[in-house]
């Protein structure tokens, strides 16, 4: 494995920083990331402070994945997710310039800054991937992020190099220096009934996708809408009997740690650069991650 | 020398590199220091992450966090960051929740112009508790404080870190606290010093900043019953039209600075401590300049008793 990355879950008692700080001590080689926090749960000197710290513990092994957040969680959180675009280009702008040592004032909406400067010194590179979806904030990636971290249909991730390829070109930007990673629900299937596991991974990650996208994965909003609906009233397991077997194999990859090895290696014809085995696993995820890692190195 | 049954920790401020500030910790502890207070402000380093730093590199010594202001960070991630380090190396941590340095606050956009600030601090620490003691987690918990309302609000806190030096002062904000504290209730004192051998030009310019810097962000309340206010207008003045600090720490007069601050050489630091012991003071953290370097801090260490 060459990184892992830590998704932030605001309804959990962690907090992502202090966690992914943890993990860098414990380790000496692989990368570690945050994949995703918003720029709308924390200030944004905070983000690019704990980012600078992080790059120094992990001595530029940290990445940062920054994107607008799960619509559900901003639902719950009562935080407003319009203007996604401004929201990400003026959260990476800021964060470069802090990073830089640039004293800074900055006022938005979101932003306010006055003759801020950092006092620390930021050491060493930190990387930001955008944890992005539509075709707008794809092509923002690639104008000013440093890779993009795609999640949803397979369909859907198809397109996005196109997206991203339209950002990298307004900066005559080379698709070589830019990273696309791929995040997909992993399940380890040993007997039928694991999947629904692969079922309920579906049905959240779904209920999170914006109509941009299931429009570019050809996927009609008639299927979604319910499952977003019950997924809100009555919760992810009712929600998840809605997933059809056709969109259980567009969003998650399951079966043999073979299979999903298979499976995830497929992805590269569409320019990935990197696979994230996501969760939920399997049933024991300890050994589903293990398994799945060996099948990795085999297919190599 | 009798046993002074104090704390003693020294305050670090997080904008060194992570490596400085591990390195000079790891020092605190060899030279038997109790606790590191690890800062957290907009220009500096995230405070938590460093403390996970901190406490990988050492065994026993015990991690403050703060001051940590609930106008900058939600009750959560405080909670979350306390749960997250506790998980990993144990039992180790305690926070200082307090507004925080508002001019620097206001530079990254929270308004720290709330009405009944205190309350605000006092539904912080609920919350926070809880979320402690529902993941079984039983961290202390200070309120940093000056005036008298902040004074008050800290009785439903485990202590409070008083942000003045003097022994008038400090008797002062225990009278107001003592009477309806619970019984193991703690009183410390976090404040600029400089405790010195050799003494030095550059540590103790710095300390005249630092404590500058608090005497012109104490409450009215707390200057005006000192008479201290008269006495800082023209500083205040100045600060206020945007002057440099520089030139604003030439107006503040000598006895202000000390109020403030813990300046004193190596051989009187026992007698000051001895009063404070004799008024109920039970942690004191020597801020900055006194981690200006690993020499300053071992000048503090061996100045200390019991050590």
């Amino acid at each position: 494995m060459n990184c892992i990355w830590i998704r932030e879950a605001l309804n959990t008692q962690r907090d992502i920083f202090t966690v992914t700080s943890i993990i860098l001590l414990e380790t000496s080689r692989i990368k570690v990331g945050i994949g995703i926090t918003s720029p709308l749960v924390r200030n944004i000197s905070t983000i690019a402070r704990a980012a600078a710290t992080l790059s120094q513990i992990g001595r530029g092994r940290f990445r940062l994945g920054l994107g607008v957040g799960g619509l559900q969680s901003l639902v719950r959180l009562g935080l407003d997710a319009a203007r996604p675009s401004a929201l990400m280009r003026d959260a990476a702008t800021l964060l470069k310039r802090i990073w830089r040592g640039e004293t800074v004032t900055f006022t938005s909406d979101r932003f306010c800054l006055s003759n801020y400067y950092a006092r620390y010194k930021a050491g060493f590179a930190t990387p930001i991937y955008f944890g992005v979806r539509g075709p707008r904030l794809l092509a923002l990636a690639g104008e000013i992020a440093d890779g993009v971290i795609l999640s949803g249909p397979k369909r859907y991730m198809k397109k996005t190099v196109a997206a991203v390829d339209q950002g990298l070109r307004r900066r005559r930007r080379c698709m070589k220096s830019f990273r696309f990673i791929v995040w997909v629900p992993t399940v380890i299937v040993e007997k039928k009934s694991d999947l629904y596991l692969a079922r309920e991974a579906v049905a959240t990650v779904l209920a999170d996708t914006p109509e941009a996208v299931l429009e570019m994965a050809d996927i009609a909003q008639e299927r979604v809408k319910p499952i977003k609906a019950i997924m809100a009233e009555k919760g992810v397991k009712r929600a998840s009997r809605l997933v059809a077997e056709d969109l259980l194999d567009e969003v998650a990859i399951y079966g043999s740690p073979e299979q999903v090895a298979l499976d995830l290696r497929s992805l590269e014809k569409y320019g990935v650069d990197e696979t994230i085995f996501g969760p939920p696993y399997g049933r024991e995820p300890a050994k589903a991650v293990r398994e799945m890692t060996e099948a990795w190195k085999r297919s190599i | 020398m009798e046993k002074v049954d104090i704390d003693f920790a020294v305050g670090l401020n997080a904008y060194e590199t992570v490596e400085e500030i591990v390195g000079k910790c790891v020092e605190a502890e060899r030279l038997g220091l109790d606790y590191v207070w690890i800062g957290d402000s907009p220009p500096h380093l995230y405070c938590p992450s460093v403390a996970a730093a901190v406490a990988s590199r050492t065994k026993k010594i015990r991690i403050g966090l703060g001051l940590l202001s609930p106008l900058l960070h939600t009750p959560d991630q405080i909670s979350g960051s306390i749960i997250s380090l506790t998980e990993a190396f144990g039992d180790r941590f305690e926070i200082c929740l307090g507004v925080g340095d508002r001019s620097q606050l206001s530079r990254v956009g929270v308004d720290t112009k709330l009405a009944r600030v205190w309350d605000h601090m006092l539904k912080a620490k609920r919350k926070i508790a809880r979320s402690l003691s529902a993941c079984g987690v039983a961290t202390k918990i200070w309120l940093g404080a000056q005036g008298p309302r902040m004074l008050a609000a800290s009785k439903s806190f485990d202590g409070v870190l008083m942000n003045y030096a003097s022994p008038r002062m400090i008797k002062w904000a225990i009278d107001k606290v003592k009477p309806d504290a619970q019984k193991d209730f703690d009183f410390g004192i976090y404040a600029p010093s400089y405790v010195y051998r050799k003494w030095r030009p550059q540590a103790y310019r710095l300390l005249r900043i630092a404590s500058a810097v608090v005497a012109l962000g104490a409450p009215t309340a707390v200057l005006d019953e000192f008479g201290l206010g008269k006495r800082l207008q023209r500083a205040m003045e100045e600060h206020e039209a945007g002057a440099k600090i520089e030139s604003v720490v030439k107006r503040v007069p000598s006895e202000v600075v000390y109020s403030f601050s813990i300046y004193t050489p190596s051989s009187k630091l026992r007698n000051y401590l001895r009063e404070l012991g004799g008024l109920g003071i039970s942690h004191i953290v020597f801020g900055f300049p006194q981690n200006l370097s690993k020499v300053t801090i071992r000048d503090l260490a061996n100045a200390l008793p019991n050590r």
